[in-house]
């Protein structure tokens, strides 16, 4: 895919090991080509990153998914540098953030990103209103305006009336919209959500996915969202990266990779995903010569159900149910492809 | 299971006398036991059977009772002697025609007799009860043997005569010695001394006593040092000081605590004299200090006083602590107390203002920092095992005597608490909410005082509460340097051995620590 939207986050080749002996390790992991293993036999450090690269772009969001421990919350830290990388470079806008000094870091850690975090971190002794214009205060901003942003900010996450509570009477739903809210306060260019909704159980979880997800589109933010929740990452994600062991197995669509898993890592937590949703007619239709050649004739295409290219796999079975005709794919006007239903069951099973 | 089955294995631990010990085991088992069973052959056989039987617990319990019973006889041979040694004494008195002397030292006479047989009647008393004890004790402890055994087959079992060599050995290294020492009068630390100084003249001095005063007196004085010269720092014509030597007067050596207490009375005396000004700006600092604050304790009129500090009791504690306040209050005001316990809360607020001042930073740095953490931590360990009386010597010995040595003292006994929980605060902020934080751009300073600092305040309350406390009850220990206070009154009926002022004086340090108490912690609370 061709994306002309400038690229906001940019990772070039990162790595971080933590350890007393990391540079050592760094430099002989860059000459020899060691595995995670060897690295902690020989010099006693973790490899947290491997050899990251990935660009996200302007108003996208981009999901990094992985188990515990697979280094997408350390990859994260990378962005606004809580986390130092033993190698490699972020850019930001084309900048890069290892260049800054302390000053112009905190500066943008303040005015151009925005983080969330899994267990909220609000600030117990400040008023909801205080914490969400925390930023604000660090950077010196007047009450007076504080108090406007904060306001209309916390208009955004819906807590009108909330205001003026302390973060422990409010519940775990509502705190994570304080921390969203606090992380909008400054409008930020760039979101970091470190599996912002993880804490929070399943209904509510839900609800503040669509939420965000409403949110995120009336404001074009580069958004980076972690998460451990496949399910999650499908929703939430214009792309996906899934990682393992600090290293990104795969990059792509929700599509991309629920059809066309690059390992069988990957396949095996695609496996229980279901496709309704993420397969699309263009990927499981036959072109009408082939489905000629291979069957009889095509019935009257207008006797026929119909659908666009682009209907995912639960209108197609909609479409097909009690009906003995194929189904005939069509793009303007004119028929491109055929979903017989016997491939349409293969395809909700995966094998396409 | 017959009873047949179960007693095998009792028959198999005890070896000898078998029947009897399965017997009894059995009864053990069942519960059976009479309370007053008694192994007779235990008590007879004392140590010598428990030792044959291989339990060292029993052993030393046995043993113990014999020694003590020996020890007794000792005491009782030693004090017969003495009479004996008396009555020729007082015999060649009356020879004398001294009969006031000799009168005198037949009341000595009648003690020993008395002590001899007391002591006599205490050894047949211990030992009848104590081996009745012991044949009491021994089956059922010698069943805890058993069940030990059982678990591990290599533990001591049976009935075996090599055991005696051991318990030769242990009777023979301790036995000889105690009851040696039972029937000697044991030299002073005077007499050891002398005898020292006798045997370095040449005088012939007898293997008895030396052995006396080398072994069951005191631990003897090892080595002996030379007399250092006299340091003295007195004032050149220009004022200045300076050093001066002094060959000893006295050429007697001393021994080591002498000499080395001698050597800290010279530095100190040294950082005193040369470095005083150092220790003056500290007297006039904290002078000025309590001098502040107690023109406003001291020195504001007693019923604005008053109505003040209930004002800040009802505000800070609420209707009934207030009470409680007023009536203690009254209790101080009416026993004359009044100014003199607001002398002691001006030194406990001047305390605790510099414990604030000092422990603050310290707590920070100390949760902040590994090395402050390195170097703080084992230094608070020592000033809390420190007893409290001990910190009165260095503030004494750098300040002199008075109020301000008195609350350097204080401030040094209650300041590790305010370090210990303001960094025992720091360090328990959540580590995400300081990432937090930093996340959105704060600074170190922001991060201290926008979010380390408020939420370590519970933690920094509860030190202030400790400090408040602790300042009160050293106060009044300090009074014993001259800190003044109702501590003052405390040791001034102790000096008198006034009880009645003494008890009036408790009670009101009492209320007043209560009535602090109550009303910082409420305060804490809300």
């Amino acid at each position: 895919m061709n994306d002309t939207r400038k690229v906001v986050v940019k990772a070039n080749s990162v790595w971080k090991i933590f350890g007393d002996r990391a540079d050592e390790a760094m430099a002989e992991v860059k000459k020899s080509n060691l595995s995670k293993a060897e690295v902690l036999e020989e010099f006693g450090c973790v490899v947290g990153v491997k050899d990251v690269s990935m660009s996200v772009r302007e108003g996208e969001v981009f999901c990094i998914m992985g188990l515990s421990g697979s280094g997408k919350s350390t990859l994260v830290r990378h962005v606004n540098r809580l986390i130092e990388p033993t190698s490699g470079t972020i850019n930001i806008n084309g900048v890069d953030v290892g260049s800054l000094n302390v000053e112009d870091l905190r500066a943008m850690r303040a005015d151009q990103i925005g983080m969330v975090f899994q267990n909220m971190a609000l600030l117990p002794h400040r008023t909801v209103r205080d914490n969400i214009a925390f930023s604000l205060e660090l950077r010196n901003v007047d009450a007076f305006r504080r108090a406007q942003v904060a306001d209309a900010v916390i208009e955004r996450v819906t807590l009108q009336g909330y205001g003026d509570r302390y973060p422990s009477e409010l519940s775990g739903g509502m705190q994570q919209r304080v921390g969203l809210a606090r992380a909008l306060a400054a409008d930020p260019e760039i979101l970091l959500m470190d599996e912002p909704f993880s804490a929070l159980d399943p209904l509510i979880r839900r609800g503040l996915q669509d939420e965000f997800l409403a949110l995120s589109k009336g404001m074009n933010k580069t958004t980076l969202f972690i998460t451990h929740d496949l399910d999650e990452a499908i929703r939430m994600g214009s792309r996906i990266a899934i990682m393992k062991d600090g290293e990104i197995v795969q990059t792509g669509t929700p599509e991309d990779i629920v059809t066309n898993p690059a390992d069988e890592y990957v396949a095996d937590f695609v496996q229980g995903i279901s496709k309704l949703k993420l397969v699309f007619a263009h990927t499981v239709m036959v072109p009408v010569a082939k489905y000629e050649k291979e069957n009889k004739k095509l019935p009257a295409i207008k006797s026929c159900p119909q659908a666009g290219p682009e209907d995912d796999l639960d209108t197609l079975l909609t479409l097909v149910v009690d009906q003995d005709k194929p189904l005939v794919i069509m793009d303007d006007g004119k028929p491109v492809g055929v979903v017989t239903k016997d491939s349409l069951l293969h395809a909700i099973r995966g094998e396409t | 299971m017959s009873d047949e089955t179960i007693t095998g294995p009792f028959h198999e631990f005890a070896e000898q006398s078998g029947d009897y010990y399965a017997k009894t085991f059995l009864k053990i088992q069942k519960n059976e036991l009479p309370k007053p069973h008694i192994n007779i052959s235990a008590a007879i056989g004392s140590f010598i059977w428990a030792s044959l039987r291989g339990n060292w617990f029993l052993f030393w319990i046995a043993f113990a009772i014999d020694l003590v019973t020996l020890v007794y006889l000792g005491a009782a041979y030693k004090f017969k002697t003495a009479g004996v040694d008396v009555i020729a004494q007082v015999a060649k008195l009356t020879e004398a025609g001294n009969t006031a002397a000799a009168s005198n030292k037949t009341l000595l006479i009648e003690r020993y007799e008395n002590w001899t047989s007391s002591s006599v009647i205490t050894a047949i008393v211990i030992f009848i009860v104590g081996r009745i004890f012991f044949g009491w004790l021994a089956d059922r402890s010698y069943y805890r043997q058993y069940n030990a055994w059982r678990v591990d087959r290599t533990k001591r079992s049976g009935l075996k005569t090599n055991r005696l060599v051991m318990m030769a050995v242990i009777l023979a290294m301790l036995a000889p010695l105690m009851i040696y020492r039972s029937t000697q009068f044991a030299p002073d630390a005077r007499t050891c001394v002398k005898q020292e100084r006798a045997i370095a003249k040449g005088t012939e001095v007898s293997f008895q006593d030396k052995f006396n005063c080398a072994i069951i007196s005191d631990f003897p004085t090892l080595f002996w040092i030379d007399r250092p010269d006299k340091i003295s720092y007195p004032r050149a014509e220009d004022g200045s000081r300076y050093i001066q030597r002094d060959a000893p007067t006295n050429k007697r050596p001393i021994n080591l605590h002498t000499y080395t207490s001698g050597k800290i009375e010279n530095v100190v005396g040294y950082l005193t004299a040369f470095y005083g000004y150092f220790f003056d700006g500290i007297v006039e600092v904290l002078r000025a200090l309590l001098n502040a604050l107690k023109a406003i304790f001291v020195g504001t009129p007693w019923p604005i006083m008053m109505g003040m500090l209930l004002a800040v009791a009802y505000f800070a504690a609420g209707i009934r602590i207030t009470i409680f306040v007023g009536a203690s209050f009254a209790y101080l005001a009416l026993f004359g107390f009044w100014l003199i316990s607001m002398e002691t809360l001006a030194l406990v607020a001047a305390a605790t203002c510099v414990c604030l001042l000092a422990g603050l930073p310290l707590g920070i740095w100390v949760g902040k920092s590994a090395l402050g953490k390195a170097i703080v931590t084992p230094i608070l360990d020592v000033m809390q095992t420190i007893p409290s009386f001990v910190y009165l010597l260095p503030a004494v010995a750098f300040f002199g005597i008075g109020v301000v040595p008195g609350i350097l003292a204080t401030v040094i006994f209650a300041m590790p608490p305010m370090v210990r929980l303001t960094s025992l605060g720091i360090q328990h902020v959540p580590e995400s909410t300081k990432e937090a934080a930093l996340a959105f751009g704060a600074n170190p300073r922001q991060l201290l005082t926008k979010v380390e600092l408020p939420l370590a305040m519970p933690s920094i309350m509860a030190g202030v509460n400790q400090v408040v406390m602790m300042s009160l009850s050293m106060v009044v220990v300090a009074a014993l340097i001259g800190a003044g206070g109702m501590g003052f009154k405390v040791t001034e009926a102790l000096a008198n051995a006034d009880i009645g002022k003494g008890v009036l004086a408790g009670i009101g340090i009492a209320l007043l620590a209560m009535m602090i108490d109550r009303v910082v912690q409420k305060a804490n609370k809300q």
